[in-house]
């Protein structure tokens, strides 16, 4: 946490890096409170769910029992698990597409004012378009199937990796480009092993929003056009008037969701452990 | 980034420095007109209907603007979407300020949160759809669904991270309970609480979008589904061609605020930064 009360990230568009917590160094006796808590606090939340639904005030028809639901997952559990693994397909190859246009543009990009001069405008406004209204154009021009939701997933994954990207380049200490180019390193080499590095965090947090929308985007693609997965497991759930099975689409889809978040997160603390030490000069 | 120190501000560098910006406007619009030849020849180059150059959608997209489309779809989408984000900024930081503040509230709900948050919300439209039925209703209970999040995390995680010195100041001087929330800790996380709403208002146009494809009556989600389902194609282009434009307005829209709103605390926080 920074203790100067400084924003963490001035330009609204940029993500900002992830902060080391002081919370639990400062009273390490306790910390097996947080973690119990939270699983407390879902426990509640069960718990309310389960009176909500008991008392009626929602109709059977908008919200299932906790029972229900839970058996519904058991039942469902092999469709269940298919139907992510389509999911996690299509999200895989639009975030990988996008990951690797994003992070070899906005680095390109981010080192040439004239290059960002001449794309500001574009980038200023594809960034803030909705791109799932894209989904009707993009039925029309691919078909359904893998290769239209990848590719718009890949679409909008693309500008969140892109930006910061181009953003974490501009910020690298001066420092270390005129240290490496002291030490003679070719362009491509401070690139690759000076610049992009010291980068990595915000490259990071824009990966971590990536993922997200990754997913928003390939659940709305599956629940629009009916291509399969946790989206299209939902919708003809609801169709079928199954609504436990609903719920047991929709817990599956938040699983999944938190899975990759969570992983992402512990994956890049562990990879970058440079990042806490950055974000704090 | 360089930072420019005031007395190298003279006369010559300011001429230099509006020289600079005025190449790179020209830059950008070149970029653009770029952008625009390629879509117009790649369209030229696959010769399909299903891909209709710029021209023809910018001039239908501006036959829509100027018909009925206007007043039946675009109003009442861009209300929908005016309704859900206020009521998740509402939400999002009242909620924010209390999980950021109250280490006790933080950490109970840390779990509740970070599962929801981690849900794709579209998987929600047939519940809402259930609930609240076809039309705007259930696009704007969708919109918060979505967007209270960006503002929730960014003012929970701007107050944990609160000076001590001034929390202090404010208790010793004898602030407590909601004025204390609306004049100490309110201002001094409204940098981060207009982060927060900036992404909050691309992330309801987005959902709006989705919700009126699936289940609107009207909305512009609907005329560009309506439009692919009926194979009216220039016109989907010129859907999202409007939308992008409204995104983009609604983008400057609010950075210009957020300049004027937040014109006090330039300089004091931060330092040398000029976005």
């Amino acid at each position: 946490m920074s203790i100067d009360g400084a924003p963490a990230s001035r330009q609204a568009d940029v993500t900002p890096a992830h902060r080391p917590s002081a919370d639990g160094a400062l009273r390490p006796g306790r910390r097996w409170h947080a973690p119990a808590r939270a699983v407390g606090g879902i426990l509640v939340a069960i718990a309310l769910w389960e009176l909500i639904s008991v008392s009626g005030i929602v109709k059977a028809q908008a919200l299932a029992g906790v029972g229900p639901t839970a058996s519904a997952l058991v039942t469902h559990s092999g469709r269940l698990l298919s139907a992510a693994g389509g999911t996690l397909e299509a999200w895989g190859v639009g975030l990988g597409i996008a990951a690797l246009l994003g992070i070899t543009l906005g680095s390109l990009v981010g080192r040439s004012p004239v290059a960002e001069a001449f794309t500001e405008i574009v980038v200023r406004m594809m960034r803030p378009l909705p791109s799932l209204a894209l989904i009707p154009v993009a039925i029309l021009i691919a078909g359904l199937g893998l290769k239209m939701t990848a590719g718009l997933v890949a679409f909008t994954s693309f500008w969140p990796i892109f930006i910061n990207t181009r953003y974490g380049v501009q910020q690298v200490d001066n420092l270390f480009i005129d240290t490496a180019r002291t030490l003679g390193l070719t362009r491509a080499r401070l690139l690759l092993r000076v610049i992009v590095p010291a980068a990595a965090p915000l490259i990071a947090s824009g990966l971590q929003v990536a993922i997200s929308l990754a997913l928003v985007v390939t659940v709305s693609v599956e629940l629009v056009s009916g291509s399969g997965g946790i989206g299209t497991f939902v919708m003809q759930a609801q169709q079928g008037n199954a609504v436990p099975t609903m719920y047991a689409g929709i817990i599956s889809g938040g699983i999944l969701g938190w899975i990759l978040n969570r992983g992402f997160a512990t994956l890049s603390t562990r990879m970058l452990p440079w990042a806490n030490r950055l974000e704090q000069r | 980034m360089s930072v420019v120190q005031p007395t190298l501000r003279a006369h010559g560098t300011a001429r230099r420095a509006l020289r600079a910006r005025l190449r790179n406007w020209a830059l950008g619009l070149l970029g653009l007109a770029a952008a625009v030849g390629v879509w117009q020849l790649s369209s030229g180059f696959v010769g399909s209907t299903l891909m209709p150059g710029f021209a023809p959608s910018a001039s239908d997209a501006w036959t829509i603007l100027t018909g009925p489309v206007l007043s039946q779809d675009l109003i009442p989408s861009i209300e929908r979407t005016l309704a859900g984000f206020a009521i998740s900024a509402v939400l999002g930081v009242s909620v924010g300020l209390i999980t950021g503040y109250y280490r006790a509230a933080r950490e109970w709900t840390a779990g509740v949160f970070d599962f929801l948050r981690s849900l794709p919300t579209p998987l929600l439209i047939p519940v809402a759809l259930t609930l609240f039925g076809l039309g705007g209703n259930m696009v704007v209970a969708v919109i918060v669904t979505a967007a209270t999040w960006p503002v929730l995390i960014n003012t929970a995680n701007a107050t944990r991270a609160l000076d001590p010195t001034l929390v202090d100041t404010a208790r010793a001087l004898g602030l407590r309970g909601p004025a204390f929330m609306s004049r100490v800790v309110l201002p001094a996380v409204s940098p981060q609480i207009f982060a927060g709403l900036r992404v909050a208002i691309s992330v309801s146009l987005a959902v709006m979008v989705v919700a009126e494809i699936l289940g609107g009556s009207s909305g512009i989600g609907y005329f560009i589904a309506n439009a692919q389902q009926s194979f009216a194609i220039t016109d989907s282009y010129a859907g999202v061609l409007i939308l992008c434009l409204l995104g983009w307005a609604f983008d400057s829209f609010f950075l210009l605020i957020e300049h004027r709103l937040l014109a006090w605390q330039r300089g004091t926080v931060g330092g040398g930064q000029h976005v």
